[in-house]
């Protein structure tokens, strides 16, 4: 059966092989840089500083806005001022002023701007004669992403201002007798989150990545290394020497399982150092969870190895069932997003339950018992997937 | 002296195509059996289940001693193989492949590393035994490939052309060592398009076509019966002058890919 010394001389050959080949070892780094570099950029950090540098992490900081003030008023002047002084501390928006609407316009198209506030003539007045003034705000509509950003942004800092506001007038009006913020929020909402600071996107799109390049990384390497091995040749000389299947193929596994961790380990390690992701769980459970992904995907490589007829095939069919696992696995968004027999799909294939688990772990600190679900899953679809595997490498090698 | 090789009406299908065609072999230890034959003929279907890789689809066979079906383990100790495809891992150095594939063999380590010096001085590559394979000339490689499958010191050497596409000074060197093997009291069986090899080589030779054994005597015995002193008359008379050709598609809808 199982020969542990042979297994780990074959890993050991696998590896150092695979370590040979420096252009390809280069390229497996690459990936998970490229991979991990990309999409930490497309999705921006949350506006919490990053917890391992300290460096603020907003959302688009310092936007350039422009004010166009109609209104000559003190009380438009007062405004406005505070809107910089707010917007300034926050970091949300570079204030600069324009003489006319026409002229802001102009540099909103021409990219220089992403928003523009207009305090309108009467803006003094209707607050003096205490009625309701208004500010016109355009934004930048060619880029939606940014000119909601800046809708919101500008909203929230005349929340601020409007706060203060209704404070300073309830104060005047009843002599301190009610609590001015009952009065204009008389419920208000305390998030108690599970985890200190803010869950950013990334948070959520680091641990799926994880468990995707360490599931591709070996399911790509088995399928590839078993096939090339058949189509040089070489495979003969391991099925002519006392060496049980098994072996054969736990050797393999083990070598491409260390290839996929260590592809895994450096997503991991990009996503920490660079864009600021927090690890909350024990890096314990997280080897386990990742071995298991891992395991999970091995059956499926071992299969491919044997339908494909050469290696070029064998890799092309692993990309190819990589490639929408990252859609209908929940790595690039949460799988309700998909229409409902999408998701079935999706939960059917193990990386799912790889990513969720790697998630609750980084993100909730979740224990083993509370990802027991997920772990029994990779279990029993590792099991399943080599019963399968097994005898079609038996029989697809000694064809 | 029990046989080094004893078949059973050895057969082998692939879907309706019969590769081997109950063939009844005996080659016996300390002699080189050359096994002849056209392209597609069944020899390296038949070395491929004498050496374990494939499974006979029925009849069975005799390898050193064991059978093929449940000893095989026992079989895999006592064979060594060279086969058409270079057993050999390109990218790593001649000492690296030969430790690994010693290994398998469990040859303990320190008599391991003393047999790959020995063996790499015998065919005169100590000096680049730290080179990647992938480096070495086409005679070069073979010249490992065949110390390769040494290492364990096997009863029976299965050689599949293992002359092929070498020039003549690694032909000839190759000849000496597997005369030198002989005389060692180890069992060669060798298949080979090249009558020459045959002839300077084989004690005896067996020619098969088609799946099946058309001949098989000394070579001195077979230029006799057909008259010449050329094993091609021989060959050409056993086997028809009529080309066999197919291509690997061909042969792969066949299952006979090893074939090609």
């Amino acid at each position: 059966m199982i020969d542990l010394e042979l297994l780990l001389d074959i890993a050991k050959k696998d590896l150092l092989d695979l370590w040979m080949a420096k252009t390809l070892v280069f390229m497996l780094v690459l990936m998970p840089l490229l991979l991990i570099g990309m999409f930490g950029y497309m999705y921006p950090p949350s506006p919490s500083p990053n917890p391992n540098t300290n460096n603020l992490g907003s959302v688009y900081p310092n936007l350039p806005v422009c004010l166009v003030m109609m209104d000559n008023g003190q009380v438009a002047k007062d405004f406005a001022n505070q809107f910089i002084q707010v917007s300034t501390e926050q970091k949300l928006f570079t204030v600069s002023e324009a003489a006319s609407f026409q002229e802001a316009r102009n540099m909103l198209v021409e990219g220089k701007l992403k928003g523009i506030v207009v305090f309108p003539q009467g803006f003094s007045a209707a607050i003096a004669s205490k009625t309701p003034a208004t500010v016109e705000v355009t934004v930048d509509q060619s880029n939606p992403t940014i000119a909601s950003i800046v809708q919101s942004e500008i909203a929230g800092v005349f929340n601020i201002l409007n706060s203060e506001m209704s404070a300073q007038n309830i104060s005047a009006i009843d002599g301190g007798q009610w609590d001015p913020a009952f009065l204009t929020q008389p419920v208000s909402i305390i998030n108690e989150p599970l985890i200190t600071g803010a869950a950013s996107s990334f948070q959520f799109l680091a641990p799926g990545f994880v468990a995707l390049t360490v599931v591709t990384g070996s399911l790509i390497g088995v399928a590839t290394s078993i096939s090339k091995e058949k189509e040089a040749g070489t495979m003969d000389g391991l099925l002519v020497a006392p060496v049980s299947n098994i072996s054969i193929v736990a050797g393999k596994v083990i070598a491409q399982t260390v290839r996929g961790m260590i592809q895994g380990f450096i997503t991991l390690g990009l996503a920490i150092l660079v864009f600021g992701v927090r690890i909350y769980g024990s890096p314990i459970v997280m080897v386990v969870v990742m071995f298991l992904g891992t395991a999970s995907f091995v059956g499926i490589g071992i299969v491919l190895s044997a339908i494909a007829p050469d290696q070029e095939t064998a890799n092309v069919m692993a990309s190819l069932l990589q490639f929408p696992m990252m859609f209908l696995c929940g790595i690039m968004f949460p799988i309700e997003q998909l229409p409902g027999w999408m998701q079935v799909i999706g939960r059917a294939l193990p990386l799912y339950y790889a990513a969720d688990a790697l998630r609750k772990v980084v993100i909730l600190n979740a224990g083993m018992n509370l990802i027991m679900p997920d772990i029994l899953i990779l279990i029993g679809y590792a099991a399943a997937t080599m019963v399968l595997a097994l005898p079609l490498f038996d029989k697809a090698m000694r064809k | 002296m029990t046989d080094a090789v004893d078949t059973f009406d050895l057969t082998r299908r692939f879907g309706d195509f019969i590769a081997v065609d109950k063939v009844n072999l005996q080659v016996r230890q300390g002699e080189i059996y050359g096994l002849l034959g056209p392209n597609g003929a069944g020899k390296s279907t038949t070395i491929r289940m004498l050496s374990t890789i494939l499974k006979p689809t029925s009849g069975t066979a005799r390898v050193a001693g064991f059978d093929l079906d449940g000893e095989a383990n026992e079989v895999k100790k006592r064979i060594g193989l060279v086969s058409e495809k270079l057993i050999l891992y390109t990218r790593l150095t001649a000492t690296q492949n030969l430790t690994f594939f010693g290994r398998l063999y469990k040859v303990e380590p320190s008599a391991l590393k003393k047999r790959i010096e020995e063996l790499l001085a015998i065919v005169k590559l100590t000096e680049f035994k730290d080179k990647p394979i992938g480096s070495y000339s086409s005679g070069m490689r073979q010249r490992v490939n065949i110390i390769r499958a040494l290492l364990h010191d096997p009863e029976i050497i299965f050689l599949d052309e293992p002359t092929i596409a070498l020039d003549p000074q690694s032909t000839r060197f190759i000849w000496d060592l597997v005369k030198d093997l002989r005389s060692r009291g180890r069992t060669i069986i060798l298949t080979t398009h090249l009558m020459e090899e045959a002839d300077e080589l084989s004690n005896r030779v067996c020619i098969i076509d088609r799946g099946k054994v058309m001949a098989a005597d000394t070579p001195r015995a077979l230029k006799d019966r057909f008259h010449t002193e050329s094993m091609l008359d021989v060959f050409l008379n056993v086997t028809g002058r009529e080309m066999r050709d197919s291509t690997s598609e061909h042969l792969s809808m066949r299952g006979v890919m090893a074939e090609a």
